[in-house]
């Protein structure tokens, strides 16, 4: 099993199946881009760097997903 | 020992939008005598805003940017005021709230408030930002609550009721998230993150 902590509860993947970028945790997750701000380890991670941005087993994820109004 | 009056008085605010998030954050932090604000937005005053917006009937189709200008002062004349009526972009936020200690995020739309959050921590190292989102509908307050997602980074609100799926947004809702935001600015202004 491999494992993330997304927005702070941990989360197991069977081996081979951990997504590899923030872009493809999101598709799993059935989360659309355009209103999320992902950080990784605390750090921002750019929307347009979602893809390209690797993950590595035990990273703390936090995702926040915005709703509109105000 | 600092007093709150000294501490507050020398931090600078950006409030980003003066809709029903921002005017509320805005009359909140000139009350509590915070130095100065720099406050944006593009829109004017229309009769859809005065279920929860803070401005007044006589000032519909005015600029927001004047009529809070002119609301604040009236409030607290000590407290400085830059208004800059205009679209915040990814482009503009870093110049425009230069000068910020800390930002609130005050739009309405989803992909803006992801915009700013965004901007302020990838491009402003040194700039707190504190987001709103899920505040739509009335009840409920509780759920409305504060959490720190990261150092720089403070999220109010329930989390999951927007405007696409509630419908609805009151002075009360809306007011009780635009409080949390003012009251965690204070709270980082006066004892750091």
């Amino acid at each position: 099993m491999e494992m993330l902590k997304i927005n702070g509860v941990d989360r197991e993947f069977p081996a081979g199946q951990m997504p590899k970028t923030i872009a493809e945790l999101l598709e799993q997750l059935r989360i659309e881009t355009a209103t999320v701000v992902a950080e990784v380890d605390g750090l921002i991670v750019e929307r347009e760097k979602f893809a390209k941005t690797k993950l590595s087993k035990g990273q703390s994820i936090e995702l926040v997903r915005f709703v509109p109004g105000g | 020992m600092v007093s709150m009056k000294e501490k507050l008085g020398r931090a600078v605010v950006g409030i980003a939008g003066l809709g029903g998030l921002g005017s509320n954050v805005a009359l909140a932090l000139a009350r509590t005598n915070v130095g100065k604000l720099i406050i944006a937005d593009f829109d004017k005053v229309g009769e859809s805003n005065l279920n929860r917006q803070q401005y007044f009937v006589d000032q519909l189709g005015r600029g927001k940017v004047e009529a809070m200008t002119e609301n604040l002062r009236r409030i607290n004349p000590n407290v400085k005021i830059e208004g800059h009526q205009l679209k915040l972009t990814a482009d503009n936020v870093p110049k425009i709230f230069g000068d910020a200690d800390v930002i609130a995020e005050c739009f309405d739309k989803a992909e803006e408030k992801q915009m700013i959050v965004e901007t302020v921590l990838s491009k402003m190292p040194d700039v707190i930002v504190v987001s709103a989102s899920g505040l739509a509908g009335y009840g409920n307050s509780n759920a409305i609550q504060t959490r720190q997602v990261s150092k720089r980074f403070i999220l109010v609100g329930d989390g999951k009721s927007g405007i696409d799926s509630v419908k609805i947004l009151t002075a009360a809702r809306v007011g009780i998230a635009a409080c949390h935001q003012a009251n965690a600015i204070i709270e980082v202004l006066m004892d750091g993150v």
